[in-house]
């Protein structure tokens, strides 16, 4: 397997069919589950409109930061410094956008301020060959710093900011396809099986759509089509795999590498603009609120490849959104749904002789079952943190799937192959 | 640049500050002193909560009442912000900063600073300190500034129950602690003294210890707006800087709101004034106005000082009367019945 992806630049149209049907078909059945679960619980929210958009909303910030995140070790940069990234992204977005008036160089502002933080990233660990752990974490640490200090130097006189804030920023415009919000709205509230829930999930992804969400999804298939179908993308990642061949062959290692870390920089910087302007409207002191390094492991769940990193950003902004808005009650019926999983997966490790991890699938199914059945409702306090118990439990069954790009995090220096 | 001059002596400030603390109370007794020469010389120190300055809520109530002080009493005041995710080790090198630098008094906005002015206020015995929403530090010179929440969210849980056609409303708390528990319960019991079939979705955006839930607008507005969809028509929104959120939530919806601490009909935008119902107006500004000038006049009292509807420290907003209507009289009503103790509002 490993062997086949690095002497087969793309894989054979075979094994891409074989992996497109295999994803729709996990879309599906969890969708066809998600369904079920409604009509059980009577719990409208699990799939209705609402729920779909908050998703993309929650989806759209960490999925651009596990994107930056991907090209950056697909080139072999580890990069952990994507939360500093966004910082400068959002703080970027709000200095652009209100002293011109206008979002769309608020857009730009934030993808240069992320850049800026990539190419920072990139001098320290390709130039000067900084551990990329070290790098990353400095500029962490760094990015909070400089916005606080040039907030305080430019927003504090300005009416409505602040040292930690900036004043209201002008908004995008929200796009909707026209014809389908109040049509899909009626079918929905019927909440007919299946035809009402593909209208929740149509309705909340066509409608009040903003445009950097747009932007978002659309660079999932083009860093798909950049990475794997280009000249340019197969040199970024063979600097990922073996930097020293690659340099034998003539890539210009430093360069590829350089223009992937800042490309990450722009995409986490988009995640920001998609914080500061979207979600809320003016830039706050720690926005980013962890986002980055959930995006980190979404990129890791992802497998380092667009179209899965985008799922674990979608299924991280689907919890979220279900407890923050659902709450105690949606992801409760959650439960459910986690219990017969387990049971189920227990049964294909007893089918596959696999005595020990059948059993422990076994008990914790059943005991996510009982708690299910004892109680209506979930305290709090563990609601709160239900997206990131689902990503500690993906990633955990997951992990064993996973191969990160050969030469991720290694120091390259030039001609250090002789 | 002046600006930038200005930020690196409080940098340098604070640097000799964090070594002075090392030095123990023989130069603490001097900042101290300094201050206490004479009223002429009053200088006001403020440091805010989460949040911070342009929340349009809890600490702008705050600023309102220390620009009062700044125009009619005419003193020198300085105000520090916190920093996202900081220990009480920054809490304490800001008041020690303040109280060193010779201002006195200090007002601590938020319980979040009980620990380190717990530390603090003994070192500076002569510095009057006050803390905003908190009464755990024994100290004889620290007033606690405290507030019956329960008293206003009652209300304005009754102005929404009265409001709502469609018996559902919500409540939205930025953080779960005992205080905005205190909103919650008057909150309810005001809504089901109207209505009592009333039903009533009720949602924290985070656990402490992560206060990221009075500073998460994204959030705020994400919640509201599944209140909303699930059929609530009125929202409480106890959660400083998210509620900015849940207002845009509000207006998108074209459904009613319900601000805390400050009015927030005067700092909504012009497109979302019409859907503030009212706010709960909890005057740290008038609290920490009182308490500077009762400092100047030398009449300022230890312990606690309590604000509820009896002295005006706890109110409802009538800033949207459109949106009142006649409800208004019902509203004066259970608040006579309040002041007079006919009705005690629960705390938790």
């Amino acid at each position: 397997m490993i062997e086949q992806e690095i002497r087969t630049p793309a894989p054979r149209t075979g094994d891409r069919e074989r992996r497109r049907t295999r994803m729709l078909a996990v879309g599906g059945g969890i969708f066809i589950a998600l369904i079920l679960l409604r009509l059980i619980t009577g719990e409208s929210d699990i799939t209705s409109s609402g729920t779909m958009g908050a998703t993309l909303a929650l989806a759209v910030p960490i999925g651009m930061a596990a994107l930056g995140g991907m090209w950056s070790e697909r080139s072999g940069v580890v990069n952990i410094g994507l939360e500093g990234m966004m910082t400068f992204g959002t703080w970027g977005a709000a200095f652009a956008s209100y002293f011109s008036g206008n979002p769309w160089l608020g857009l730009l502002g934030g993808i240069v301020a992320g850049a800026v933080g990539g190419l920072l990233h990139a001098v320290a660990t390709v130039t000067f060959g900084v551990d990329h752990i070290v790098s990353g974490v400095a500029l962490n640490i760094l990015a909070p710093g400089v916005t606080r200090y040039l907030s305080d130097l430019l927003f504090t006189d300005e009416k409505g900011g602040g040292a930690t804030q900036s004043p209201p920023l002008p908004s995008f415009p929200t796009w909707s396809v026209p014809g389908v919000g109040k049509p899909l709205g009626s079918l929905e509230k019927h909440h007919w099986i299946l035809i009402s829930d593909l209208a929740g999930l149509v309705r909340g992804v066509l409608t009040n759509l903003s445009p950097i969400t747009l932007l978002g999804i659309l660079l999932v298939p083009v860093s798909y089509y950049l990475l794997w179908h280009t000249a340019f993308g197969l040199r970024l990642r063979s600097c990922g795999e073996n930097p020293v061949a690659a340099e034998s062959l003539g890539v210009k290692v430093y360069r590829m590498k350089y223009s992937a870390v800042v490309i990450s920089g722009a995409l986490a910087g988009i995640g920001g603009v998609f914080l500061a302007m979207v979600a809320s409207s003016n830039y706050q002191e720690g926005q980013v609120n962890g986002r980055g390094y959930i995006g980190l492991a979404a990129m890791i769940f992802g497998n380092w490849r667009p179209g899965m990193v985008a799922g674990g950003a979608g299924l991280f902004g689907y919890t979220d959104a279900l407890q923050l808005r659902g709450g105690a009650g949606a992801v409760h019926a959650m439960l459910l749904l986690i219990g017969i999983g387990l049971l189920a997966l227990a049964v294909w490790r007893g089918y596959r002789r696999r005595v020990v991890a059948a059993a422990v699938s076994a008990v914790v199914g059943a005991g996510v079952l009982v708690w299910f059945f004892l109680t209506d409702a979930l305290p709090r306090e563990i609601v709160t943190y239900s997206p990131h118990i689902t990503t500690l439990l993906v990633l955990a069954f997951a992990a064993q799937r996973l191969r990160m790009p050969a030469a991720d995090g290694m120091r390259y220096r030039r001609g250090g192959g002789h | 640049m002046r600006r930038g001059v200005k930020i690196v002596a409080v940098a340098a400030s604070a640097v000799m500050a964090l070594s002075a603390a090392g030095c123990g109370g023989k130069k603490a007794t001097t900042g101290g002193g300094g201050g206490g020469d004479g009223k002429k010389t009053l200088k006001v120190g403020l440091a805010y909560d989460v949040g911070g300055r342009g929340d349009k809520s809890f600490n702008d109530a705050a600023y309102a009442g220390l620009q009062k002080v700044q125009q009619e009493l005419k003193l020198d005041v300085k105000d520090l912000e916190a920093k996202e995710g900081e220990s009480d080790n920054d809490k304490i090198q800001r008041l020690e900063l303040l109280a060193k630098s010779g201002y006195n008094p200090v007002v601590a906005v938020g319980f979040v600073y009980a620990t380190a002015l717990g530390k603090v206020a003994p070192k500076y015995p002569n510095t009057k300190f006050a803390i905003v929403d908190d009464n755990t530090i024994q100290q004889p010179n620290v007033t606690d500034l405290l507030f019956a929440e329960q008293e206003g969210s009652y209300l304005v849980g009754a102005a929404a129950a009265k409001k709502s056609q469609t018996g559902n409303i919500g409540f939205v708390g930025g953080v779960q602690t005992p205080l905005i528990k205190k909103f919650e319960a008057g909150y309810v019991a005001g809504a089901k003294k109207i209505n009592p079939k009333i039903k009533i979705q009720i949602k924290y955006i985070s656990q402490p210890p992560d206060f990221s839930g009075f500073k998460d607008p994204a959030k705020g507005k994400t919640i509201a707006q599944g209140m909303y969809d699930q059929g609530a028509d009125v929202v409480y929104v106890a959660a400083g800087l998210s509620g900015s959120g849940s207002l845009e939530a509000a207006a998108s919806a074209k459904k009613w709101f319900i601000g805390v601490d400050s009015d927030q009909w005067q700092t909504a935008s012009a497109a979302e004034k019409p859907y503030v119902l009212t706010s709960m107006l909890k005057r740290v500004d008038t609290a920490v106005f009182n308490f500077v000038k009762s400092v100047g006049d030398g009449t300022v009292q230890k312990g606690d000082l309590r604000f509820s509807l009896k002295n005006d420290g706890i109110d409802y907003a009538t800033s949207n009367p459109s949106a009142l209507g006649d409800m208004t009289t019902t509203l004066n009503d259970l608040k006579q019945q309040i002041i007079s103790g006919k009705i005690t509002p629960p705390e938790k």
